[in-house]
């Protein structure tokens, strides 16, 4: 099956698309510079700590979920999402067939730091996270690979850029360094690990106190100890599982004890599947006082200027503080402080009705507002800081004059923030809609429909880069087997010109090969278009 | 579905309609709304709940203490978008104050009922992820404010169904509640289970933003390594410290969570022990 490039990332004048699993670098003429492909295990030796421990959580997720695409994004069962549930013989039979040794999983996030030296992938059922080096002319070096106990479904960075946030499909974040100290063992973490910039502490010391390891506890309990019916039935049904499996179980237990050999720290958690992060950052008038107390906050100077103002209010100044921001298939986007005091919650932005996909930082200097949008009919627009409902922008409407009127709901995949021809632009993808939809963020907070531009399939990923000639085009990845008109030659990447009488749409032709990724058009599917499925049936109980 | 079965579930509905007329005053009996141990807090269910705490409407809960208010909205000039009309949804009715004590799993009702009337100017509100307990404990606060009619009693509590460990800020705004109560918690033995735990590291963080500072967290277990847990997760939150042990001697909410609730009750029978830990929430630090 040939898989379309399905992920983006422009850095500086270089362009990352993901295909699969492998990693395409262009120039900005969008000429193919270098690929990286996901290394082939060799049998059963494996070179990726991922082998040993990718099916640690494997008993905490439901069956539904855990049968595997070839490395894709799993299916989200309904209702099961991220869901601990009693299905551990059946997702441990699942699990033999997840990723077998020659199976090389999709890259399914791709990111890069904002001084562009940095480029971070996730790859699927293996759960790993990948960061490499870019020389700032298209050419990736592998630095590190982690596989994380539970699938990251979403990165960040903190501003400073020197610390991944990984959010995972079970409702927690982590904190990894972006540059793993030379020797990632546990014992050696504690005590090589350079102190985190921004807390000084060492990054294995975790803001919030990371749960206590099961052997502090001993779970079970006994009759003696359990006197209610109820929890003497628990304790029974537990009984009766540890002899059935007890072998697995105790498996279970070794793993769950053995954290992952790489610096890593618990900041914040859902209990629900986490589907965005990002982070934001607000510059906040504090009394001068706070901002002495306040060590994390950078001071940034004095916010009531200087002179006889300065004198007569009570001193003022500005503090820059950093914030993360986490959205859940229950509606939810969470405002936490950032690190190292990420365990305190700040607020919430509130109002969708249905699973949030995605977080937009406004951009070109906006950062006061975020733009969330998933299975509701619009976009929200946030004064995230006051977690306010500024407004919010239809999408569906716009879907509709597209894909016809009885469309009658609507999956936001791609919610990309731009400055665009001097103005600042928002462009949407909506999934399974061949189209892409621009609007415009006005002065006033307001989101405007600007365009709707049509395309040859459906849009999968976009980004903006400055052509050769100074101008700005689009970039957009797709899936070309869901034409609708079907063209000869149609690549799964595009390159948009806006000209005086539309939009020129280019085909690039000089995509690398790629070998065929051994997996069905109907797996593929599932991987491409997996945020429908984060829609709660409304049946279900 | 079994004949034997469908008489059953008949039997039940009739029983709980008949309770539910208006001039009923029995007391619901248990055995008309049991329901399996465990409802998984991970799922979706078909759970009701607000978009945002300013649209719960909370005066079916509390009536005697809805405000009469002129209505407003007709003042404000109509918005000129439909989305800008979504922006400002319809406003509940409101009441004159706000839930200030909340019980995470309140199971059938007991320490609800208790507290009512040690604290008869507080609302308080049991949440329960059982369908049918809920319908239990919502029957039993009816009966009994129809037979205290004369003394005003119980119209300061209510209940809710509710998945707590998803669902909190959805109900509660920040700083909002002054007590929360996690009584005999589902012990979830089993260390894979442990993320089904009522308390947690993260979810602490959750509980922390709903009390507000000085606000205490109440837990009772009858499990000791729960016990253990419980304190263990608190105490590592920065948010939280434990309340020592005169002060929690001297807390007149914590001998009712000792002989009112249903499972202290139980355990009480057993002569097992109960293991008590209260946690105040500290100030947020300065940043
Ligand atoms: C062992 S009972 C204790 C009941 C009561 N607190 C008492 O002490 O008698 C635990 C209760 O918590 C409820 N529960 C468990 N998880 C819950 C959740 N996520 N949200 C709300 N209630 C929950 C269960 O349904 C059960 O009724």
């Amino acid at each position: 099956m040939a898989v379309p490039c399905h992920l983006l990332k422009v850095c500086g004048n270089i362009v990352f698309a993901a295909q699969g699993s492998d990693i395409h670098s262009f120039s900005s003429e969008l000429e193919h510079i270098s690929t990286w492909r996901y290394p082939v295990k060799q049998g059963a030796e494996s070179t990726t700590p991922a082998a040993e421990v990718q099916e640690s959580p494997a008993p905490e997720e439901p069956p539904a979920k855990r049968r595997k695409v070839g490395g894709g994004q799993e299916p989200t069962s309904n209702g099961g999402a991220a869901a601990p549930t009693d299905g551990q013989v059946k997702s441990r039979k699942a699990a033999q067939y997840d990723n077998p040794a020659n199976e090389r999983p999709f890259v399914q996030g791709l990111y890069a730091t904002a001084d562009g030296r940095h480029v971070v992938a996730i790859t699927g059922s293996d759960k790993t996270i990948w960061v490499f080096e870019h020389d700032g002319a298209g050419k990736l070096k592998e630095l590190s690979q982690r596989a994380m106990p539970k699938r990251p479904c979403s990165l960040a960075f903190t501003a400073d850029n020197r610390t991944i946030l990984s959010a995972n499909k079970f409702g927690d974040v982590h904190a990894l360094p972006l540059l793993p100290s030379p020797t990632t063992t546990t014992t050696s973490a504690t005590t090589s690990s350079s102190p985190n910039p921004t807390t000084g502490l060492p990054l294995s010391r975790s803001a919030t106190p990371s749960t206590p390891t099961a052997t502090a506890f001993k779970p079970q309990a006994n009759e003696l100890t359990v006197h209610t019916k109820r929890n003497l039935k628990a304790l029974e049904n537990q009984k009766r599982s540890l002899s059935r499996k007890a072998f697995e179980d105790q498996q279970q237990q070794q793993q769950q004890q053995a954290p992952p050999p790489f610096e890593h720290a618990l900041l914040l958690g859902h209990v629900s599947m986490l589907t965005a992060i990002c982070v934001g950052t607000a510059t906040v008038a504090v009394p001068a006082v706070a901002a002495q107390a306040s060590e994390p906050g950078t001071s940034i100077g004095n916010g009531t200027g200087n002179g006889a103002e300065a004198a007569s209010a009570p001193a003022r100044t500005t503090v820059r503080r950093e914030y993360i921001i986490t959205a859940d298939r229950d509606e939810h986007i969470r405002v936490s402080r950032g690190m190292p005091q990420a365990h305190v919650i700040e607020g919430f932005c509130l109002g969708h009705e249905e699973f949030v996909s995605q977080l937009c930082m406004a951009p070109g200097g906006r950062e006061e507002l975020l733009i969330s949008g998933g299975g509701d009919d619009d976009l929200f627009i946030w004064d995230w800081v006051n977690g306010r409902l500024l407004g919010r922008s239809g999408v569906l409407e716009h879907v509709k004059r597209v894909a016809g009127e009885d469309v009658d709901k609507v999956a936001v995949t791609r919610v990309f923030g731009c400055g665009w021809q001097g103005t600042t632009a928002v462009f949407v993808v909506v999934e399974r809609v061949p189209a892409l939809f621009h609007y415009e963020l006005l002065d006033d907070s307001r989101l405007q429909h600007r365009e709707t531009i049509p395309l040859r399939g459906n849009p999968l990923d976009v980004d903006i880069i400055e052509s050769p000639s100074g101008g700005q085009r689009l970039l957009v990845a797709m899936d070309p087997s869901a034409s609708v008109s079907i063209e000869e030659g149609s690549s799964s990447l595009v390159v948009l010109d806006k000209q005086e009488t539309g939009w020129k749409q280019t085909n690039v032709e000089n995509l690398p090969a790629c070998e065929d990724a051994n997996i069905s058009a109907d797996e593929l599917q599932k991987i491409l278009y997996s945020t429908e499925s984060l829609r709660k049936l409304t049946d279900f109980d | 579905m079994g004949r034997a079965k469908k008489d059953r579930r008949q039997k039940r509905e009739d029983y709980r309609a008949a309770l539910r007329e208006d001039d009923v005053t029995e007391l619901p009996r248990k055995k008309f709304y049991r329901q399996r141990a465990h409802a998984n807090p991970f799922s979706d269910h078909r759970l009701i709940y607000p978009p945002h705490p300013d649209q719960m409407d909370w005066s079916s809960l509390y009536p005697d203490y809805v405000v009469d208010e002129p209505q407003q909205d007709q003042q404000t000039p109509a918005p000129e978008t439909p989305s800008d009309r979504e922006l400002t949804p319809a406003r509940p009715k409101r009441i004159s104050k706000d839930v200030e004590v909340a019980d995470i799993g309140c199971g059938f009702g007991g320490l609800l009922v208790a507290l009512a009337p040690l604290m008869p100017e507080t609302l308080i509100l049991g949440l329960e992820i059982r369908v049918s307990v809920t319908q239990f404990v919502e029957d039993r606060i009816k009966a009994l404010r129809r037979q205290n009619e004369a003394a005003g009693l119980y119209r300061n509590v209510g209940v809710l169904r509710a998945n707590t460990m998803k669902f909190l800020p959805n109900f509660f705004r920040k700083g909002q509640l002054a007590k929360v109560f996690i009584c005999f918690p589902d012990p979830h033995f089993k260390a894979r289970k442990h993320k089904q735990r009522i308390v947690s590291t993260t979810l602490n963080s959750e509980y922390a933003y709903v009390l507000r500072p000085g606000g205490i967290v109440y837990t009772i277990t009858d499990v000791p390594d729960l016990h253990e847990w419980m304190v263990q997760h608190f105490e590592a939150h920065p948010s939280f410290e434990r309340v020592p042990e005169d002060e929690q001697e001297a807390d007149p909410c914590v001998p009712i969570m000792r002989t009112e609730t249903e499972e202290g009750k139980k355990v009480e029978r057993h002569k097992g022990q109960k293991h008590v830990a209260l946690f105040r929430r500290l100030e947020d630090p300065a940043w």
